[in-house]
Formats: C-alpha cells, sequence, structure tokens
C-alpha cells in the first residue's frame, strides 16, 4: 500500500477539477465541421435572402457558379467526410502508414484509389469551372478522336472529312450526342451527379444504420426485437420495385432517388453495428469503463463506433457502387430525373443511334463501369488492411 | 422442438412479412393522388364538364368513395383469394397478365439458374484448388468482371457486337418461336449469359474462399493420405462443407439479380416477361398492374429469403435449433 501514499487520499480529490476536464471539451474535428457547417450556412442564408432569384449565386464576385440546394446537402456531406475521414488519417501518422502499408500491397485496389479520386476530384471541382455544354444541333453525332462516322449521319464535320468519312476532333475528344452536346463535359457533370449520390445516401445509410444498430444492442429486450424484425421485413422488400413504385407516385426527382437510396440500404450496417455492439459490451475493458461511470453515449461514440469502423467502412464500399448502379438503371429505364445529367441518362439516350454512333453509350458506361470495378477492389483492400482478423478466417 | 418447429415459425414469420408489405403498399397507393381520377378530372375539364364532377364519378366508378378500413378489407381479401384486379393497358386480369409474362421471363430463368448453381460452385473450387496461380488470377477477375459491369450496359454491348455487327443472333426477340427450338435457345443465349455472369461472380467468391479453408483441412489430409482420388476428395470432402455458405449466397445473388436486374436485361432484349410487364404498366400508370406485379415480386423476395434461411439450417447438421 505504499503507492496510496503517493496519491491523494479519495476524499481529497478535486472532483470539480476531474469534471472540467472530462473530455466535453470539442475536438478539433468538431471544431472544425462547427466552423465549416456555419459558413455553409451562412451562405445558404445569403443565397436565399440576399441574391435575387434569378441570379447566381457568387454574382456578386463574378463567378457564375449558382449553387442549387442538393449542392449544400453535398457540400455538408465533404464536410463531415472531410474531417472524421480524412482529418483523422493525419491525426494519427502511425496508424496511417501501417494501413497505407496494408494496402499497397494490394496493386489493382491502388490503381482504383487513384481512379475513384481522380473521378472526386474531376467531378466535384470540374462543374465549377467548366460551363455546362450546350445542344448544337449542326454538331450531332462527332465521332471520338480516335474513331469515323459515315457523313450521312453529321450535318457539320468538325475534324477533318476524308473519303466520305468524318474524324474526330480534340474539340470533342469523346465526340457528341445526338444534340450536338460534349460527351467528355457531360460525364464530367455526371461525375458530380454520381458523387452526390454516392456520398450524400450514404451519410444517409449510416446516420440511419448505426443509430438503429446502437439503440438495438444497447436497449436489448423488446426494443432489440422489434427494431431487428423491423430489419428483417425492410429486406424483404424488392427495393427497385418498391423504387419503380414511389417514383411512378410521386415523380422521380434527384432527390426523392438520393433519400430513398439511403433510406432503403443500412439493414446490411444496422446488423454490423449491432452484433459489434454486442461483442464489444462483453469485453473487461467495457467492464471497467462502465463501472468507471462512463455514460451511454460516451461508450457508443469512443467505444462501439470507432471498432465497427472497418465493418462500416467496408459496407460503404459496397454500398457506393450499388446506388450508382441503381441510379444508372432508374434513369436507363427513363424515371431518373431527366433534368440532370447522369451517366445513366447518356446511356439512356444514345441507346437509339448505338448502331452507327456507339460511342454515346461505351464513353459513360465503361466510366460507371470501371468506377464500380474500383470500388469492389478498393473494398476487398480495405477489408484486409483494416480488419487482418478476417484475413486468417478466410485463408 | 427440433426442425418441423423452427421451419413452421419461419414460414408464419414469413406469412406475417407479406401481409405488412402488402398492407404497406396499400397505404402508399391509397396516400397517394390516383393517376386515373386526375386524368378524368381534366379530360372533363377540357370537355367543358365539370372536373369535380367528373373526379367524383372516376372515384365512385374504382370504388374509391368507400371508408377505408372496408376498402383496406376489400384489398386484402382481393389480394389473398388472388383477385387482383382489371389490367387496363392490356386488357385482361392481372393474374392472367402476369402468368403470360412469367412464361416468357421462365425460359431464360431456368437455363440462369440451373447454370448458376452448376457453375459458380466448380469455378470457385477450381481457383481455389489453384490458388495464387494465373488460373486463379483470371478465375477472379472474370468474378468482379461480371460482378461490377451494369448487367444493362453488359447487354447492350454483347448486342451491338453479336446482333448489329456479327449479326449472329436476332436483335428483336421473337415471341413465336417454339420454347424447345433452336431459335429460341440463340436468341435467349445473350440474355442468360448476361445473368449469368452477373450471379456468378460473388458465387464464385464465396465458394472459393469457403473451399480454400478446407483444403489444408485435417480431414482432407487423412482423405489424401488413406490413398481417395482428387476428384472424390473435392466432390465429397470439400465441396459439401463448401455449400453449407455457399447456399445461402447463391439464393441470395439469384434473388437480388431476379427482383433487380433481370427487368433492366428484359427491357434491354425486349423479352416480354414479368420485368419488361411491371415496367410497362408503370408508364402506362396502370394501377392494378402496377401493384399485381409488385406483390408478385414481393412473394418471390420472401419465398426466396425463407429458402435462404431454411436451406442453410437444412444443410448444417450442426446447428441446434434449440437456441433459435
Amino acid at each position: 500500500m505504499a503507492t496510496d501514499k503517493s496519491n491523494p487520499n479519495f476524499d481529497q480529490v478535486d472532483w470539480d477539477d476531474i469534471a472540467s476536464n472530462s473530455g466535453r471539451e470539442l475536438s478539433t474535428n468538431a471544431i472544425g465541421t462547427l466552423i465549416s457547417t456555419g459558413v455553409l450556412v451562412a451562405i445558404l442564408l445569403y443565397d436565399y435572402f440576399i441574391v435575387p432569384a434569378n441570379s447566381a449565386t457568387f454574382e456578386a464576385v463574378g463567378w457564375g457558379y449558382d449553387v442549387i440546394p442538393l449542392d449544400y446537402m453535398f457540400a455538408f456531406t465533404l464536410i463531415l467526410f472531410g474531417f472524421y475521414a480524412v482529418l483523422p488519417l493525419y491525426q494519427n501518422p502511425r496508424m496511417t502508414r501501417y494501413y497505407w502499408k496494408e494496402f499497397r500491397k494490394n496493386r489493382p485496389a491502388v490503381v482504383s484509389l487513384i481512379w475513384l479520386i481522380a473521378i472526386f476530384l474531376l467531378g466535384v471541382l470540374g462543374p465549377l469551372f467548366i460551363s455546362p455544354t450546350e445542344s448544337e444541333l449542326f454538331r450531332k453525332y462527332q465521332p471520338p478522336i480516335w474513331m469515323t462516322i459515315d457523313q450521312n449521319y453529321v450535318i457539320e464535320c468538325v475534324g477533318t472529312l476524308a473519303g466520305g468519312a468524318c474524324a474526330g476532333t480534340w474539340q470533342h475528344p469523346l465526340g457528341t450526342t445526338q444534340g450536338g452536346k460534349d460527351i467528355l463535359t457531360m460525364i464530367i457533370y455526371g461525375m458530380q451527379i454520381s458523387m452526390k449520390v454516392g456520398f450524400i445516401s450514404t451519410l444517409i445509410a449510416v446516420v440511419i444504420g448505426t443509430a438503429f444498430g446502437t439503440v438495438s444492442a444497447y436497449a436489448g429486450g423488446m426494443v432489440d426485437e422489434v427494431l431487428m424484425r423491423y430489419v428483417d421485413i425492410q429486406q424483404s422488400i424488392p427495393t427497385l420495385i418498391l423504387y419503380l413504385l414511389i417514383i411512378y407516385i410521386f415523380g422521380g426527382g434527384l432527390w426523392l432517388l438520393i433519400l430513398l437510396l439511403g433510406i432503403f440500404s443500412w439493414e446490411g450496417m444496422a446488423r454490423y453495428v449491432r452484433s459489434k455492439a454486442l461483442s464489444v459490451t462483453e469485453e473487461e475493458y467495457m467492464k471497467a469503463t462502465k463501472i468507471s461511470g462512463a455514460s451511454s453515449y460516451r461508450i457508443i461514440r469512443h467505444h462501439v463506433i470507432p471498432n465497427s469502423a472497418s465493418s462500416i467502412i467496408t459496407d460503404i464500399t459496397l454500398l457506393i457502387p450499388a446506388f450508382l448502379l441503381a441510379e444508372a438503371q432508374l434513369s436507363f429505364l427513363g424515371l431518373g430525373d431527366s433534368s440532370v445529367p447522369s451517366w445513366g441518362q447518356l446511356i439512356s439516350a444514345g441507346r437509339s443511334d448505338l448502331s452507327f454512333a456507339p460511342w454515346i453509350v461505351l464513353a459513360p458506361g465503361l466510366v460507371l463501369f470501371l468506377t464500380i470495378l474500383a470500388f469492389n477492389f478498393l473494398g476487398d483492400a480495405l477489408l484486409d488492411a483494416l480488419n487482418p482478423e478476417a484475413e486468417t478466417e478466410s485463408e | 422442438m427440433g426442425l418441423e418447429w423452427y421451419i413452421t415459425r419461419r414460414v408464419a414469420w414469413a406469412v406475417i412479412v407479406t401481409f405488412i408489405i402488402v398492407t404497406l403498399t396499400w397505404a402508399l397507393l391509397t396516400a397517394a393522388p390516383n393517376p386515373q381520377v386526375s386524368q378524368a378530372a381534366t379530360q372533363a375539364a377540357l370537355q367543358g364538364g365539370d372536373p369535380a364532377e367528373a373526379r367524383e364519378r372516376a372515384r365512385e366508378l374504382r370504388g374509391l368513395d368507400a371508408p377505408l378500413h372496408e376498402r383496406y378489407i376489400d384489398y386484402v381479401t382481393g389480394v389473398y383469394t388472388l383477385e387482383w384486379g382489371w389490367s387496363e393497358s392490356r386488357n385482361q386480369p392481372v393474374t392472367e397478365a402476369l402468368l403470360e409474362s412469367l412464361y416468357y421471363t421462365a425460359q431464360y430463368s431456368v437455363p440462369w439458374t440451373i447454370l448458376t448453381i452448376l457453375l459458380g460452385p466448380l469455378v470457385g473450387i477450381y481457383s481455389a484448388a489453384n490458388q495464387y496461380s494465373w488460373k486463379d488470377h483470371v478465375a477472379t477477375g472474370f468474378a468482379f468482371f461480371g460482378y461490377a459491369i451494369p448487367n444493362f450496359f453488359f447487354g447492350i454491348i454483347l448486342l451491338l457486337v453479336f446482333g448489329v455487327y456479327l449479326d449472329v443472333v436476332p436483335i428483336v426477340y421473337n415471341t413465336d418461336v417454339a420454347v424447345f427450338s433452336l431459335e429460341n435457345a440463340i436468341q435467349l443465349v445473350l440474355p442468360v449469359f448476361v445473368l449469368v455472369t452477373g450471379s456468378i461472380g460473388g458465387t464464385m467468391r464465396v465458394s472459393r474462399n469457403e473451399s480454400a479453408e478446407y483444403i489444408n483441412a485435417d480431414f482432407v489430409k487423412t482423405a489424401t493420405a488413406k490413398g481417395v482420388s482428387p476428384l472424390r476428395i473435392y466432390a465429397r470432402h470439400i465441396l459439401r462443407p463448401t455449400m453449407v455458405p455457399l447456399s445461402t449466397t447463391i439464393v441470395a445473388q439469384l434473388l437480388y439479380l431476379f427482383v433487380g436486374s433481370s427487368l433492366l436485361v428484359e427491357v434491354v432484349f425486349g423479352i416480354p416477361g414479368l420485368g419488361q410487364t411491371t415496367f410497362q404498366a408503370v408508364i402506362a400508370q396502370d394501377t392494378s398492374l402496377v401493384l399485381g406485379s409488385t406483390l408478385f415480386f414481393t412473394f418471390i423476395a420472401t419465398v426466396g429469403n425463407l429458402l435462404q434461411d431454411v436451406v442453410y439450417t437444412v444443410l448444417d447438421p450442426r446447428i441446434s435449433f434449440d437456441e433459435r
């Protein structure tokens, strides 16, 4: 009992001092999120109350980009992503180096990551600076640079006309549609749509999924039973048919689609988080945390969610491609939001000209395929890097 | 308290789930404005009549003026007695329209299902047997390709290459040919191929990872030591334990594609099956048919989920039912 002597006795502990240091002060991440969100809200208010209805948001500084409501939601998602996914990697350089070492072993995944980062940057920044492509009927069906098209199909050939065939030019590297729109520009705009669909829907799914999972595991008993049975029911709903039904009733806007995708895809995540929460509660350190008086919120926030992060992240890499695919499928069926230039819209628009102008379908389709493929490789590598136990299990 | 009790409870739960989904669908359609009623009103307004009166008449005609609980009871009895109403766009009872479409859907679904069940585990085990060799990498690459390429896009490309450029398959689906004829086989090759590549990827991955676990297991070493032929080892000692988790994956994959992508594949290839019918009904705003096909897919999904759970428990003799 010699060590007790150096410590203050129990009745001499200054509890106020400890209470004020109990981690209530905000972390850098929370402060950053709050400040950025504040800026965002300020822009939103400025846009709504000061900028006249028909002019672009940043006209005062001479920038012609008009911010639409979906952009605010997207920006908010990006803020959360930045402060709670990217910044922690910087804050824990040792773990980041370890993950990177593990991740680097999987070469297809590294290539996939580069591709996805390129799509992300182009999608977020491209539309801010590249003006949307205008319809120019005289320039319809221009081929991509390495292809030619019979001159009967084009009205005006931008490139060189040789032997009755029109060749592609650098002016339209991937050709044009039947409306004369530049396909490359449309694909870059489509990237932003895909990123919005992917990010916002995922945010919705992660929030609902983790909330359901943790509440279910923590409340236990009847609440757990009811919530998990609800998850069962939702899993039995054929989602594509449900989307058809809802879009048939309410009309297909991009907002509705993003909401639907987010709301009907969190079942897997809720199950993961619940089982993780249940297994974490059994651990010794958890009992210690509980005995020392941690609140449920603290336990969930600091122990359950970080512990289930690896399965949440792996699940996200499966969810995002599913969202992109669903959006493309609905657009292809003509049930998507026809006012946004998504990849699916472009594929669906080019279908009738497939026999002589296949690039209209091929270009966006290949980009979609490569993006989905990249997410799959990424998920595979992340599973190995974040969760070494899973690897030993499968071998 | 054994298997029978578990299955009974599981089936009862499936019935409850369908009932809840049926109710939700009804609520959704009741809460939404009926397009046919508003159409009648618009028409009356265009012809100089009273839109409000026309609206009332249209509602009366469709029994929409009855109190909610009466309509609900009518609806539920209709659903369970298979009286699913009249399809206005196809001019026939909804059940008849669905059966007719099912006939075409079955023609490509049956070969697709059989091929997936046969090929998926085979390729996976082959891949595991040659782990980390070029054969494994080719098979894995193929799995990822099939898994990642959007089915409808793949269908369009194949149709372009084989239908337009090479001209070996017809571009337009012909409903007049006999089911067991060469023409029908040729026109169904592409849709079946597209769907098989879609469903085989996940199946293959799971069977590869699962069987890789057993290849170095003690009981396989024992079998090899006592001189069992390699073929028999793979068929009897590795395939059997692999099938337990794999069966769940196969059912899940088939189900996922059946209620999802097969609709797109039908639209791309012009097959007048269930998916196409659903889609046309949505376009034509044919409420009864939309509702009918939604119900049909819901039943399929519920039965599929049921099958998934039951197959898993039946195949694995180690599972104890008392705890479930």
